[in-house]
């Protein structure tokens, strides 16, 4: 590349620094003002417990970049999250291994997930009104399948893996690191990955390029249905029971992240590692408020106030940018 | 690659009998095209003359509703842009087929992605080849780059680049220089002579007439969907071209009988420049006149309206309503008296699910009621009068506005500014998708707008509505005014030179 631009005579166009997107800056503010301002923050055990407590946001936020990059939104996955718990549960408690189990909730996630993209991608309808009914029916769905109750887990291999560690890394943290490392992979080194900016970006210019989209389309969100069912192994691992009630809100933090770390409903523009640092600053924002004794209804409200002015500086920022390119 | 000469037996591609038909437009009617091997095929045609229906067809994006295609004289079918891919066919589209948020290699091979042995997308591969592409433009541009932050001129180089690494034996090209500088364009056209020269087959849509005999090997010119002649460019000259492409049947006999004496200045613009592409344009508007603003699509004629009415800034320039410079936005200029109708009434003009009644008189309420307080009965008289005046149907002012006729709606909008007072009227296709018996009404309403001392400015891209219509008209050309005729020296064929080219 840099031997055809010193050839003479050709037009170059030099890429120009982008403004680094605002969550980069005040996570890090965030922390450091934390771990000044807040005692017992910034203590070996306060951090451990930071990573566990985002680790299964970070599964679930993952696949919702690839959703809102193709002008999409996902608001099942706190239930098929839950649903998924309860089908882990209940297999486990049929006498089945720990992975037959999984593959089962996985199943059930991919299946939600598949319906929701077939009825958006195929049929039209809005992400949000098939998302929100696909909620429902999951919630509901768990609700009849436990007569309303938590399920015990039945073999204590799930507390087993849940407690494991790698190299003193415990296993949700891993679980998350994977998620990430997955879908980085697939958003920026696979087909599929283009396609999702391609959908949300210029879906005329996919089918134009002789690209079935739809196909795409539907697969963004049973990857979606996917890390939910996968992700149920946290939720469960954690509390060794499946509450069908459990995961209430977590679409909310999901798409708080994603929106924090820069990723817009419009036009496929949006960058995967801004969504780990905004579930990062959830988690440290929700942790000081804890260890300062806020209560959990004002912690949502001071997220969604997070929400509104990082979302603000970017969109403040980035007109500037492209305005000085006109 | 075997050796074509211009007239080779074969056709790499023909059109057979292809017809196309939209609900209540035929888009194309029975065209036979032969595109050969190593020939530039210049495509010319008026505004909507089928050009880019057939353009959509070849490349599958449209499917025909009947004839042929026959590739290297084997019968074949296109029902979809894959089709086309699979025959070689790449087509650069005006409007822009780039993904904002990948970068430029990415756009180039989307949907074609190298992959290496891992079965991820060999990114080094597809940025060498990327700007192996460009190269061959002379362009080096840092492929990395998002397509989003690219300018129009790159983006259009982009869009080429793309075409180019399909390795087509047949490309199409639609006024491909509509946005590029003479050097790219430059560039441009060494590359069309090197693929026309490696036997590729070109198809290239241009209202450029320097183009068409620059580049041309073969001109076919289209008019109403049809196909009126091909010849080789050699058998030619622009005189015959705009000959073949005015006479479109419009189907209405129009004719306007006044033709009073001017008044006062309506609307004066001086040497105004946008950002739109708008570059120095002077025309101005009595009271008691129709003027037309005519030129091809793409021309800026849009543009203009849409600075004069404040909807863009002005980057220099002057815009005097009634005698007095306006600033600010389209409220300011609609209180000066300044009636738009655009040319999209349905998104533009109308609350579609409102009722006729509050549409007409949705920019007047202030004016009806100065004190703030609404009186039913009041209103309903006025919705009466507008609605006897204009015989808009059906005369049910509680009727949604989307349940009446193109026609109907429009004489809405007209009645909407007409109630608020309005003395500039400025149209922008008032006629389109408007049947042949409600045009002749809308023309009949715009004459007695005009009759009772208001101005009118009227875009149309129907070069016989302006001679017909019009007491004189401005032609515009790549953004600037390139002519304006009087009534006397108003026809079609002079208005297609200046839109064209510079002579008239």
């Amino acid at each position: 590349m840099t031997t055809s631009q010193q050839q003479k005579g050709l037009r170059s166009t030099v890429r120009r620094k982008r403004p680094l997107p605002s969550i980069v800056w005040v996570s890090v503010a965030l922390a450091a003002l934390a771990a000044i301002g807040v005692p017992g923050f910034a203590t070996r055990g306060n951090v451990s417990d930071i990573g566990l407590q985002v680790a299964m946001l970070v599964v679930i936020a993952m696949p919702m970049t690839l959703v809102i990059l193709s002008e999409g939104l996902d608001l099942s996955v706190g239930a098929l999250l839950s649903l998924g718990g309860v089908v882990l549960a209940q297999t486990l408690a049929m006498g089945a291994g720990i992975v037959p189990a999984l593959l089962a909730a996985a199943a059930v996630g991919v299946l939600a997930g598949g319906v929701n993209g077939m009825l958006i991608a195929r049929l039209g309808l809005p992400p949000f009104v098939v998302t929100l009914a696909m909620l429902g029916i999951a919630r509901g769905m768990a609700l009849v399948l436990t007569d309303g109750n938590a399920v015990v887990v039945a073999t204590p291999a799930v507390a087993q893996l849940y407690a494991m560690s790698i190299l003193g890394v415990p296993f949700p943290i891993l679980c998350a690191l994977a998620a990430w490392a997955l879908t980085h992979v697939l958003l920026y080194h696979t087909k599929f990955g283009a396609y999702v900016f391609a959908i949300g970006g210029n879906r005329e210019a996919l089918t134009l390029a002789g690209v079935k989209a739809k196909v795409f389309h539907v697969a963004i969100y049973a990857t979606s249905g996917l890390f939910a069912g996968l992700a149920a192994l946290l939720l469960i691992g954690r509390m060794n029971a499946a509450e069908p009630n459990a995961a209430i809100g977590i679409e909310f933090d999901a798409i708080a992240a994603v929106v924090l770390g820069g990723t817009s409903f419009e036009r496929g523009d949006g960058w995967l590692t801004g969504t780990v640092l905004g579930v990062v600053t959830i988690g440290v924002l929700r942790n000081a408020l804890n260890l300062l004794g806020v209560e959990s209804s004002l912690q949502v409200v001071s997220v969604g106030v997070l929400v509104l002015l990082v979302i603000l500086v970017d969109s403040l920022r980035k007109s500037r940018f492209l305005g000085a390119h006109a | 690659m075997e050796t074509m000469t211009t007239g080779s037996p074969l056709p790499r591609l023909e059109l057979r009998k292809i017809s196309k038909t939209f609900p209540g437009v035929r888009a194309l009617s029975d065209v036979d095209l032969q595109l050969y091997p190593g020939e530039v095929h210049m495509l010319l045609g008026e505004n909507g003359a089928g050009k880019s229906s057939l353009m959509k067809v070849l490349f599958g994006a449209y499917r025909a509703d009947a004839g042929e295609f026959f590739f290297d004289g084997e019968p074949v079918a296109i029902g979809s842009p894959a089709d086309a891919k699979r025959l070689g066919i790449a087509v650069i589209f005006q409007e822009f087929s780039l993904v904002p948020h990948l970068s430029i290699a990415q756009n180039i091979y989307l949907g074609r992605e190298p992959r290496n042995r891992f079965g991820l997308v060999d990114h080094r591969r597809m940025h060498a080849d990327a700007a192996a592409v460009l190269g061959e433009l002379g362009l080096a541009y840092d492929t990395r780059m998002q397509a989003a932050e690219l300018g129009v001129a790159q983006q259009q180089m982009v869009e080429i680049a793309k075409a180019l690494s399909h390795d087509a034996r047949v490309l199409v090209m639609d006024e491909p220089t509509a946005a590029i500088s003479d050097r790219e364009a430059d560039a441009l056209f060494a590359v069309v002579h090197r693929l026309r020269d490696a036997g590729v087959a070109i198809v290239y849509i241009s209202h450029r007439m320097k183009e068409v005999f620059d580049l041309g090997d073969r001109v076919t010119v289209l008019r109403d969907g049809r196909l009126v002649k091909s010849m080789l460019a050699s058998d030619t000259k622009p005189d015959e071209l705009i000959a073949l492409m005015v006479g479109r049947s419009v189907g209405t006999a129009y004719q306007r009988r006044y033709a009073g004496k001017p008044g006062d200045m309506a609307l004066e613009v001086k040497q105004l420049r946008t950002a739109t592409g708008v570059n120095g344009v002077d025309l101005y508007v009595r009271c008691g006149e129709i003027v037309g603003l005519s030129g091809l699509v793409g021309a800026g004629r849009s543009e203009v309206v849409r600075a004069v009415f404040g909807a863009d800034p002005i980057q220099s320039g002057r815009v005097e309503i009634f005698g007095e410079e306006v600033s600010g936005g389209p409220h300011k200029v609609a209180a000066r008296g300044v009636g738009l109708i655009p040319e999209n009434r349905k998104q533009e003009g109308l609350a579609l699910t409102r009722s006729v009644h509050e549409n007409l008189l949705a920019a007047s309420l202030w004016r009806l009621f100065p004190k703030g307080f609404y009186r039913v009965a009041q209103a309903k008289r006025a919705t009466r009068e507008l609605i006897d005046s204009l015989r808009i149907a059906p005369g049910e002012p509680a009727k949604r506005a989307q349940f009446l006729s193109g026609g109907n709606q429009q004489k809405i909008v007209i009645g909407k500014w007409l109630s608020a007072g309005c003395r500039l009227f400025i149209f922008d296709e008032p006629t389109r998708g408007i049947d042949i018996g409600a045009k002749t009404e809308i023309f009949a309403l715009i004459e007695r707008l005009v009759e009772e001392g208001a101005a009118v400015l009227l875009i149309s891209s129907e070069l016989s509505e302006i001679v017909h219509v019009c007491d004189r008209a401005y032609v515009m050309r790549e953004g600037t005014i390139s002519g304006e005729l009087p009534k006397d020296r108003l026809s079609e064929r002079n208005i297609l030179a200046l839109a064209m080219h510079e002579e008239a």
